[in-house]
């Protein structure tokens, strides 16, 4: 099925049914107020509020997450640019020229380019997501077992090689990440596995605990360490001028392509192409010297490289259901809740469901903007809700959320252990991106590599002689590869980046 | 331990330990009715996995000669903040079914904003009542999820 205007035009009239609007409307809020928010990112707000969307139909409540992901995207170079905390790790770079432009006194046009270039960023990569999604689900209808066995397995590979130097606690991260997904039964044959001998465990360990334990917790854990100081100035100027907007259109641009093509490998999460998208303009700039002191490109760039991976993410997630990062595979997740699975056959037998989200994330996008330009100076005085009320208020949502999946109190003592896990992962240098990745596709896994199995009456062999499966493994090595040779390259000891997405 | 080094080569010592367990929990999986994946291979794999991991790490820290980075824990303070929270979120949760959703996040908000800023107590009191009664309003009667109402309310 390729793409089809009757479709997206089918998708616009869902999406822009009362319900809908309003969910997406929420979403943007919400989205925009956890990026804002320091201590809590995309992946736990989705994680957190996903149980309670239940009671929603599935398509407005995957607009909602979906507008959640997209809105913090916006909101994160809030507090970046106001008092120098990135709320997330991809928003580093736009502290870098941001906070030297709020020290100016041009906050207001710092936050105002970065909405713009949100916007600009996040439109392109949905015309992007609009036609390459459809395309790529034609070519994924061929796949079978093998093909999406490979293809999960690249895709945990390249996340584990991207965690450079800490490669081997990636392995780890994602092997303990698998090992929680298989405790429980067995989905064949119904054999308990790793239960120890307690029945509670039979039920298996819901992924959502993991993540939002692992994301949320840990963070509130690493951040009652944190002080944050008080804004200082007020901002009242948040439009850019239009010398401004013409000064960034290139750098817009660039970012868009940057993240958008970046963002559709496993993997690449904003985190890494806002530092690519920086570095890049201040390479093509005549004037890279302006780079760190306040240029409005360098805060232009990584946010248009944020939001353009955003959407691009959304591309192998419909096509494959593979997700990209840790909010993604939340998402992903939350589609499987709905008894969705992502992949070529959404497409076909869900067009309704894919078009009108898709549909959404435009109508999202113009929300974003008229959210974001006037209300900007409302959002930086959010972002400095003193911590002592934030953590608290962040914890009770984290409880409420894992409470309500199946409304067990196991769930949250599972939470509260993967939080303190997750803060020694943070502290030791494990990155958290392939526990979250395993926990969620684990299942995926050994299911495709069964029915693999069955196929080719239990030889491995069959992964390399289909061509596309044999592409993916091969892919898969070659990141195996890179991963260690950066390893023997690279004498410092083990220690990941500060990661989030 | 305030460097890597030596967390690293105990970290690596108890994956190890760990992948070990599995191998032998996974051993004792009943595996029943023959199929082309046994549910033991899965969590065999895995273990084995850990083991040759943590056995890698501890080795790669043992060998590494070379500055080694600090890790910046806590301080007595810090980590006595830490500590209290995290105190306060289990007895939350441990609360949660006695004294039900709103009563128990009403506790909870008020005893760790009062904990972490102890001059605010009027704030505290405040938000753990707003926190509290919009838990019960917006959970329990607008959505009507399944969650605990204690011993108060169920009377």
């Amino acid at each position: 099925m390729s793409f089809s205007f009757d479709y997206l035009i089918q998708g616009f009239a869902i999406a822009l049914t009362w319900q809908n609007l309003f969910w997406a409307l929420m979403g943007c809020l919400i989205g925009t107020l956890v990026g804002v928010l320091p201590g809590i990112g995309p992946a736990s707000g989705i994680a957190i509020l996903l149980p309670m969307t239940t009671v929603l139909p599935p398509t407005s409540a995957i607009i909602m997450m979906a507008a959640i992901y997209y809105g913090a995207m916006y909101g994160g170079s809030t507090t970046a640019i106001v008092v120098n905390i990135p709320g997330e790790a991809s928003s580093v770079p736009t502290a870098i020229d941001g906070y030297e432009m709020a020290k100016q006194g041009k906050a207001g046009p710092a936050l105002g380019i970065c909405a713009i270039s949100s916007f600009v960023a996040g439109t392109l990569g949905l015309v992007g997501l609009t036609f390459f999604a459809p395309l790529l689900a034609d070519v994924a209808v061929v796949f079978g077992p093998p093909e999406y066995f490979a293809l999960m397995f690249m895709a945990l590979t390249l996340i584990i090689s991207l965690s450079g130097r800490a490669l081997l606690k990636g392995v780890i991260s994602m092997a303990i990440g698998l090992m929680t997904a298989l405790i429980g039964q067995d989905p064949l044959t119904g054999a308990a596995r790793l239960t120890f001998g307690f029945p509670k465990l039979l039920a298996g360990i819901d992924f959502i605990s993991v993540i939002v334990g692992l994301f949320a917790i840990s963070e509130v854990m690493i951040n009652v360490e944190l002080k944050i100081t008080a804004i200082s100035q007020k901002i009242t100027n948040w439009m850019p001028s239009w010398a401004d907007i013409k000064q960034c259109t290139g750098a817009m641009l660039r970012s868009t392509a940057v993240g958008f093509f970046l963002g559709l490998l496993p993997g690449v999460t904003p985190s890494v192409t806002t530092f690519v998208a920086y570095d890049l303009e201040k390479r093509v700039s005549k004037h890279p010297e302006r780079f760190g002191k306040g240029a409005i490109e360098g805060v232009a760039a990584p946010e248009g490289a944020n939001n353009a991976t955003s959407s691009a993410g959304f591309v192998p997630l419909f096509s494959f259901g593979i997700p990209t990062a840790p909010s993604m595979a939340v998402l992903l997740g939350g589609l499987m809740m709905y008894g969705l699975q992502p992949g070529p056959m959404l497409f076909r037998e869900n067009p309704e469901f894919v078009w009108a989200v898709i549909a959404s994330m435009y109508i999202g996008n113009v929300m974003l903007i008229i959210l974001n330009l006037p209300l900007v100076g409302m959002w930086a005085r959010i972002c400095v809700i003193p911590f002592y009320i934030l953590g608290p208020l962040i914890v009770f949502c984290a409880v409420l959320g894992t409470y309500s999946i199946r409304f067990l109190a196991f769930d949250v003592w599972v939470m509260l252990l993967f939080g303190v896990i997750g803060y020694f992962m943070r502290k030791l240098g494990y990155p958290v991106a392939p526990m979250v990745l395993a926990t969620v596709i684990a299942q995926m896994i050994e299911t495709s590599l069964g029915q693999t199995l069955l196929i080719s009456q239990g030889s491995l062999l069959i992964l390399f002689t289909r061509p596309i499966s044999a592409v993916f493994m091969g892919l898969a090595f070659l990141s195996i590869a890179r991963g260690i040779w950066l390893q023997v390259r690279l004498k410092p000891p083990e220690v990941a980046l500060e990661e989030d997405d | 331990m305030k460097t890597l080094k030596p967390v690293d080569i105990v970290a690596g010592c108890f994956l190890a330990l760990l992948g070990l367990f599995l191998l032998y929990a996974s051993s004792m999986i009943r595996v029943g009715v023959e199929r082309a994946l046994s549910p033991r291979a899965f969590p065999s794999a895995i273990g084995f996995l850990i083991l040759v991991c943590g056995i890698g790490l501890a080795v790669k820290a043992w060998r590494f000669r070379g500055e080694d980075p600090v890790i910046h824990w806590p301080d007595h303070g810090g980590l006595k903040i830490i500590l209290v929270s995290l105190i306060l979120l289990a007895s939350y949760i441990a609360l949660m079914k006695p004294l039900g959703l709103p009563l128990s996040t009403f506790l909870y908000v008020t005893c760790s904003i009062w904990y972490l800023k102890p001059e605010k107590w009027v704030t505290a009191i405040v938000t753990g009542l707003v926190v509290g009664i919009v838990s019960y309003v917006v959970f329990i009667e607008l959505l009507q999820l399944s969650f605990p109402m204690g011993f108060l309310f169920e009377g």
